[in-house]
């Protein structure tokens, strides 16, 4: 019995993730960037919503899609500000910008936040079903990523914005003949992607709480998922997500959460030395 | 050339001799420590630069430094080793991780952004594989070294803890030289050019016939031993070890803004960079105070974005470039007229 309900809340946080690292991996896949400061833009949305709901007393729907604005904003600048400048700079430089972007968010919003932990009382029951005990609000975020992916698949399928920016992710130069342009595609990319993060703050609001270090872990963790499912395939993301999900909970039920962490690194590096192109992804020379 | 290296060799010793003499001409405690942490962190990055300017972007020297120094202070906690065979025993540690770790990474051909991510999952693997034991290792909090109560001096070399700064000052002094000096060595090598050419382009360099999983796992296992000396030194200098500020993704992250900010593909690049980061911070500690210990990095994170925009060699690699165009103009300039 455990082991099932171990294995059902694994599936519902897999939905969480999957929902996390879907602007990552789209922002890998079409800028490829090491977006090294995707978590800490995620607590920034946390921040955001608690200083909208808490401090502007704004009601909590309205301060989410404000916080999916502003963060599509900030996304928007550090790409036009930074990326736009490093796209053909070396490897380290590009990374350790973007490193300092993060050094940046998480710093200020220490300096205005302090390092108290910050979040909205709201108290979703624990739901049940026979003996089965799982949070309402990992369901919320679990079925609201099965959405927001359908939506995505068909804006990437359907539109002609979603179309460009496939084809841009496969091949740059091809995709500039055909009379797309890049530079706007990847701004474009790099607002969805802000976009995204602020959605997956508005599902992560009743389930934690923030503080200024909240987002390395889930940088990582997202890396890692993203790298599972091949660099910029969705799809493979999204299966990676759930096999991540369901093996650091059940490790995590059976032992602590530290040892469910070691286990999920260790696939990770078993993966990339194995496969390193992920799950789904295609074999591509490096 | 032969003449301005000749000077810049002098202009070297000079700074040596100097640095030697420091301690009897100024006593002041703060000035030694500050200048023990410039040359600890200095030589570091240098090591990481070892691997760093050949394309291979490292950020698990934290778990580098952090190995040795942990296993040095463990062992001489629990078994009362001597720290100089602990640190032996952590650096072959980290030399079988390094092998290990870099033979796979290169053998599979993880390169790029793949090389940079698996070398971060590896620095937070140790960190939390620490937390997860810490009965042993004292978890988040780290650990603090037992301290040895007064003794005559050659009993505190053998245990590496002294009564006074100044003894760690002359050490740190030799593990820098010692840093610069395989620097050196690495360059008169052949591992340099094959390096080189594999930094510049792998594919056509493994067509030469250079076998770049020997050389790059080389260049890994060199460049995470000699980080990791200084990381037991630190330890043991500052006498306490924490997986945060040790090990982490901060301290990694820390090594490259130094050797960036100073140019990482000159030899004293590294080292200037970490006197310009560590000037900064503790300018802006004593004038801000912790008050605003937040707003100072945000600062101090963006003059880093800005130098990586403008100046992408570092400082003392752009003006080294800069010098030595200008030289090169003066000859081109001459050559017409013979």
């Amino acid at each position: 019995m455990l082991a099932l309900s171990a294995v059902v809340n694994g599936i519902l946080y897999g939905g969480v993730l999957a929902l996390l690292v879907l602007g990552l991996n789209l922002m890998f896949g079409v800028v490829q960037i090491i977006h090294f400061f995707y978590g800490q833009l995620l607590m920034v949305g946390l921040y955001l919503i608690y200083v909208f709901t808490i401090w502007c007393h704004i009601p909590l729907i309205l301060s989410c899609l404000l916080t999916v604005g502003v963060l599509l904003l900030i996304n928007t600048l550090v790409h036009v500000l930074v990326v736009k400048r490093l796209l053909t700079a070396d490897l380290i430089n590009q990374f350790l910008a973007l490193a300092s972007v993060m050094l940046i968010l998480e710093n200020l919003c220490q300096a205005i936040f302090g390092t108290d932990i910050k979040g909205i009382p709201i108290n979703l029951p624990v739901m049940n079903i026979g003996e089965l005990y799982f949070t309402t609000s990992n369901l919320i975020a679990f079925v609201g990523s099965l959405v927001f992916a359908a939506l995505f698949y068909i804006f990437l399928n359907k539109t002609y914005i979603g179309l460009a920016i496939r084809a841009v992710a496969q091949d740059k130069e091809v995709a500039g003949f055909m009379g797309i342009n890049i530079y706007n595609i990847y701004i474009v990319t790099m607002a969805l992607g802000g976009g995204l993060v602020g959605i997956v703050a508005a599902f992560f609001t009743p389930i934690y709480s923030v503080y200024p270090h909240f987002g390395g872990s889930f940088t990582l963790i997202s890396f890692i998922i993203v790298v599972l499912g091949g660099m910029g395939n969705l799809l493979g993301g999204f299966i990676a997500a759930f096999i991540i999900g369901v093996i650091t909970i059940l490790v995590s039920t059976f032992s602590n959460t530290e040892i469910g962490l070691i286990v999920s690194y260790l696939i990770f590096l078993f993966v990339i030395l194995i496969r390193p192109q992920g799950i789904l992804g295609a074999k591509v020379s490096r | 050339m032969k003449g301005s290296m000749n000077y810049s060799t002098g202009i070297f010793l000079l700074f040596l001799l100097l640095a030697i003499v420091f301690p009897f001409l100024s006593p002041s405690p703060y000035l030694i420590h500050i200048l023990i942490y410039i040359f600890i962190w200095s030589s570091i990055t240098t090591a990481w630069a070892y691997m760093g300017r050949f394309g291979l972007v490292s950020l698990c020297h934290g778990a580098f430094i952090g190995i040795p120094a942990y296993a040095a202070g463990l062992l001489f906690n629990y078994y009362h080793l001597n720290p100089w065979i602990g640190m032996l025993i952590g650096l072959l540690g980290v030399a079988i991780l390094a092998w290990v770790f870099g033979y796979a990474c290169f053998r599979f051909g993880v390169i790029g952004h793949y090389f940079a991510i698996t070398t971060l999952v590896i620095t937070e693997l140790v960190v939390v594989v620490i937390m997860a034991f810490r009965e042993v290792t004292g978890g988040r909090l780290g650990f603090t070294l037992e301290r040895i109560s007064a003794r005559p001096l050659y009993e505190q070399l053998l245990c590496l803890q002294f009564e006074s700064k100044v003894y760690f000052y002359y050490l740190a002094i030799l593990l820098l030289l010692f840093t610069l000096y395989v620097w050196k060595k690495i360059d008169q090598s052949k591992a340099q050019k094959a390096l080189k050419a594999i930094g510049d382009d792998e594919v056509a360099a493994s067509c030469m016939g250079i076998p770049i999983v020997k050389y790059k796992t080389g260049i890994t296992i060199v460049s995470a031993v000699v980080a990791g000396i200084g990381g037991v030194l630190y330890a043991q200098y500052t006498m306490y070890v924490n997986p945060i500020s040790m090990i982490g993704v901060g301290p990694s992250l820390e090594i490259i803004f130094n050797a960036i900010l100073g140019g990482m593909f000159t030899l004293l690049g590294p080292m200037i960079g970490t006197v310009l980061i560590t000037l900064l911070q503790e300018f802006v500690r004593i004038y801000f105070g912790v008050t605003y210990m937040g707003w100072s990095i945000v600062g101090y994170a963006v003059v880093i974005i800005l130098i990586i925009i403008f100046l992408p060699e570092g400082f003392y690699g752009t003006l080294r470039e800069r010098f030595h165009n200008a030289k090169r103009e003066k000859v081109s300039i001459r050559i017409p007229d013979q």
